[in-house]
């Protein structure tokens, strides 16, 4: 297991390192210009000329990519050309806010997700599986800006309940959560519902009837734990991208989080700061994927021994 | 399962911890009681730095944490004039060159430096050593462009007489010169404050001004505080304390005013039709109207295969029915403009006429020219950070010139890439707004035609010379009246004759204000960015 782990480092090295050579390659050849961007339509050719050459961005290409990876190495990203910060200390004071935005949308994600998909493959086919998957695909189906503005309009606005924007309390999430989460969530009911029902018509589970087991111990104890490897792997993945950044949630929800931070960074052409996003993003994947893996470990026996 | 639970207790239990290290934003959205003197505003986009010589985006800050030597105050009939700020006096030699000026007594910066004339020259020198996006005023004075180029150390038409009077020689007489220092562009910074600061600009210890608020925090993407400067040298405002919180979504900005938690709503970004049905009614006794002194544009790349024809240039003149977009956009909260010096400027034309809507015209016009029926084809480039009300207004000119024959593709950019393919001058055509920076015709008239230079860098690409040297030399005519016979002249050259570009409408900038707020005067030219010296609070 922990040599498996060890392998998956050295990879995400190499992963890290292509992507980081291809952001860098492709902010170059699409059309626009950061200096450009930066200092507005006022600015002069010479004024222009030279804020390029501060920047560095007048050197070969190979020597910005060159010094950019060697800063990566130690910890440096560099510089916001759009915020004026460091790319890190921007990164570092957006993390938290995506971060409790994710587990909060990842939270209730599962919760309704697997709710809903154990309770449709319970009564599958029954009225009850119609009513749990219709409003679990409701959820996946509305798109997320919709279900925000919504969720703000009425719960927020009209009923007073939650704040309309900003994190100034631990409420401010709670909406934003919820309109990432039940988007989510439709995607676990649906993997959750095939395979529970999968698991539920093996015949380990007529053994354990047979063996006197109640309902909800077979479902629950039985049949859901066998159910789940892939639907972790979806959890894992869902966890990475929501942490990655949710944009449409945090621009309308003023969340100061990452994903806002990386379309600031596309706008204005900010290739440090479009860099250490989509790295940091990159690594996060990587670990989510890692986690799945680890998780299947606990979760099947037979995974361990392999391992 | 019972794990499983548990987790997620975990998982909440964590996110609450979380959530209590992370920044607050205590503006809008924030709950509780306002502290006496607060006010609460919501800016669409961050600010990227304070220093007026990296950028001309953002004015908030530098308008309310520096002074300009004059400012222009707005009279109660609507109209502004130049008055004096850290500048109590000044005269002007005969022959228009040297303007000498008198500094206030007993100002002093924030850190409680003094302001002397040698603030003054470091500013000026700065904005052409430091800058390049503010430097069209220091430009001007003798030597400005030896010290750009590095060919000098100083800027020779400056002098410092004593510390509170100093001279400044023009390289050409210019009419509108003390107009030009009203503008934010030439916020005046601290010598001394700034040999010793390394991130001025930047971190908000380091950038000091004369101003009513210092800069007291700045969280990216989340806020930033004003605080009233207890060293201002002028009358104390009623608002003490300003919170610019980001917040990027316009119906959002629309549900927190609504909800009582912003004091100003710009409505600017808000979809017209919002403002129409619930601004001009719900709130109609709330709004604060203000002309954004200014002019949207259609501008036409003359290097185009078939916007190099005047004819051409001229259907296009004729297709536009200006009135119909502001009645449909804009509820006819805009003004039809026929010119390029916009309404509310000095030296404006209001016997200019607006050349009449006539599609039909503007068919046999490109027909008599040779253009057989939809041969004119030209791509009409669009910022895609346009707010909705510009969208619509390209979607409804794009209809227009359809009707006249002309095709004009819409082409949505990116904003990096609509800025770069325009300063290219490849652009074939846009629509943009251009506000004034100062109350002078040469603001717009040298900005757009002033040099080939300038017609490139806008995409206009205007090719006569003849009009370019005019345009320049107008600035130092020191007679008013010859001086706006020649602006009107130009302007009638320009527009009339080569159809060098369709003038649309000035706009007006409409704001809401929140019950906490008694009286609020926008910035002269209706900027976004305000003194919050001029709101008074309950």
């Amino acid at each position: 297991m922990v040599q498996s782990i060890l392998k998956r480092i050295a990879q995400t090295v190499l992963v890290l390192f292509c992507v980081a050579l291809l952001i860098f390659v492709l902010l170059r050849i699409v059309p626009g210009n950061a200096v450009v961007t930066m200092m507005g339509e006022h600015a002069d050719t010479d004024a222009i000329a030279r804020m390029t050459a501060e920047l560095g961005l007048d050197q070969p290409v190979y020597v910005q990519f060159w010094k950019y990876i060697s800063g990566a190495v130690t910890g440096d990203l560099g510089t916001s050309y759009s915020l004026n910060h460091s790319v890190s200390s921007l990164m570092a004071a957006a993390f938290p806010h995506t971060l409790i935005l994710a587990l909060l949308a990842a939270a209730v994600a599962w919760t309704v997700g697997i709710l809903c998909g154990v309770g449709a493959a319970v009564k599958k086919n029954g009225a009850a599986d119609r009513l749990f998957m219709g409003f679990s695909l409701l959820g996946v189906s509305m798109p997320v800006f919709i279900v925000a503005m919504l969720l703000q309009y009425l719960l927020a606005y009209k009923l007073n309940w939650f704040p309309l924007s900003g994190t100034d309390s631990f409420a401010g999430y709670i909406l934003p959560a919820i309109a990432l989460g039940w988007n989510s969530a439709g995607s676990v009911a649906r993997l959750t519902r095939s395979t529970l029902a999968e698991a539920l018509s093996q015949d380990y589970i007529d053994t354990a009837r047979a063996k006197g087991l109640g309902g909800r111990a077979v479902v629950w104890r039985h049949a859901l734990r066998n159910a789940m490897l892939p639907v972790i792997t979806l959890m894992a993945v869902q966890l990475s991208s929501l942490l990655s950044g949710a944009v449409i949630c945090e621009t309308v929800f003023s969340v100061n989080g990452l994903g806002r931070l990386a379309v600031q960074a596309i706008s204005a052409r900010d290739i440090p700061l479009l860099q250490g996003t989509v790295l940091f993003s990159t690594v996060l994947v990587i670990l989510g994927n890692l986690t799945a893996d680890c998780l299947y470990a606990v979760l099947d026996p037979r995974i361990r021994k392999e391992a | 399962m019972k794990k499983f639970l548990a987790f997620l207790l975990a998982l909440t239990l964590i996110c609450a911890l979380a959530a209590c290290g992370t920044a607050a934003n205590p503006g809008a959205g924030g709950s509780g009681t306002v502290e006496a003197g607060t006010l609460r505003v919501a800016a669409l986009y961050d600010i990227t730095t304070m220093d007026v010589a990296q950028t001309t985006d953002n004015y908030m800050v530098p308008m309310n944490v520096f002074d300009r030597l004059f400012e222009v105050e707005v009279q109660s009939d609507g109209s502004s004039k130049v008055v004096p700020s850290l500048c109590t006096d000044y005269t002007v030699s005969g022959d228009g060159l040297t303007y000498t000026f008198t500094l206030r007594d007993g100002v002093v910066f924030s850190n409680g430096s003094a302001l002397t004339a040698s603030d003054v020259q470091y500013t000026f020198e700065r904005l052409l050593t430091a800058g390049g996006v503010n430097d069209d005023v220091p430009l001007e004075v003798l030597g400005g462009e030896a010290l750009k180029n590095g060919e000098a150390q100083s800027l020779e038409g400056f002098k410092v007489i004593d510390d509170t009077h100093f001279s400044i020689t023009l390289a050409a007489p210019n009419a509108g010169f003390v107009a030009e220092l009203t503008g934010p562009g030439v916020s005046i910074v601290d010598a001394e404050t700034m040999a010793k600061v390394k991130n001025f600009g930047k971190d908000c210890a380091d950038t000091i001004g004369t101003g009513p608020y210092v800069i007291t925090e700045w969280v990216p993407n989340d806020h930033y505080t004003l605080v009233y400067n207890e060293k201002y040298w002028g009358k104390k405002p009623s608002v003490t304390k300003v919170i610019v919180s980001i917040v990027p979504d316009a119906s959002t900005q629309n549900l927190l005013y609504q909800k009582g938690e912003l004091d100003i709503l710009d409505l600017e970004s808000l979809d017209s039709t919002i403002v129409q049905s619930t601004y001009k009614t719900t709130y109609a006794d709330k709004l604060v109207v203000a002309p954004r002194v200014g002019l949207t544009y259609l501008a036409m790349n003359e290097n185009n295969k078939y916007l190099s024809d005047v004819s051409v240039r001229k259907a296009v003149q004729m297709a536009v029915d200006v009135n119909a977009i502001i009645s449909s956009v804009y509820g006819g909260d805009a003004v039809a403009e026929a010119g390029i010096i916009p309404t509310g400027v000095w030296g404006h034309n209001d016997a200019l006429q607006r050349v009449s809507c006539d599609p039909a015209g503007a068919k046999a016009l490109l027909e008599k020219a040779g253009y057989a029926d939809g041969e004119v084809k030209f791509e009409l480039s669009m910022d895609s950070s346009a707010t909705s009300s510009t969208q619509l207004v390209y979607q409804i000119v794009a209809e227009q010139l359809k009707a006249a024959g002309i095709t004009a593709e819409i082409k949505s950019y990116d904003d990096s890439s609509w800025l770069d393919l325009r300063k290219s001058g490849e652009m074939d055509a846009f629509i943009a707004n251009w506000t004034m920076d100062y109350n002078d015709p040469a603001n717009i008239m040298y900005t757009f035609f002033g040099s080939p230079d300038k017609t490139k860098l806008r995409s206009l690409n205007f090719a006569d010379t003849a009009v370019m040297a005019r345009v320049a030399a107008a600035s130092a005519i020191t007679d008013d009246s010859a001086r706006m016979t020649e602006y009107q002249a130009l302007e009638k050259i320009i527009v009339s004759d080569d159809a060098a570009w369709v003038p649309l409408f000035e706009n007006t900038h409409l704001f809401a204000l929140g019950d906490r707020v008694s009286a609020f005067v926008p910035y002269w030219a209706g900027y976004s960015n305000f003194y919050a010296k001029d709101v008074t609070l309950k």
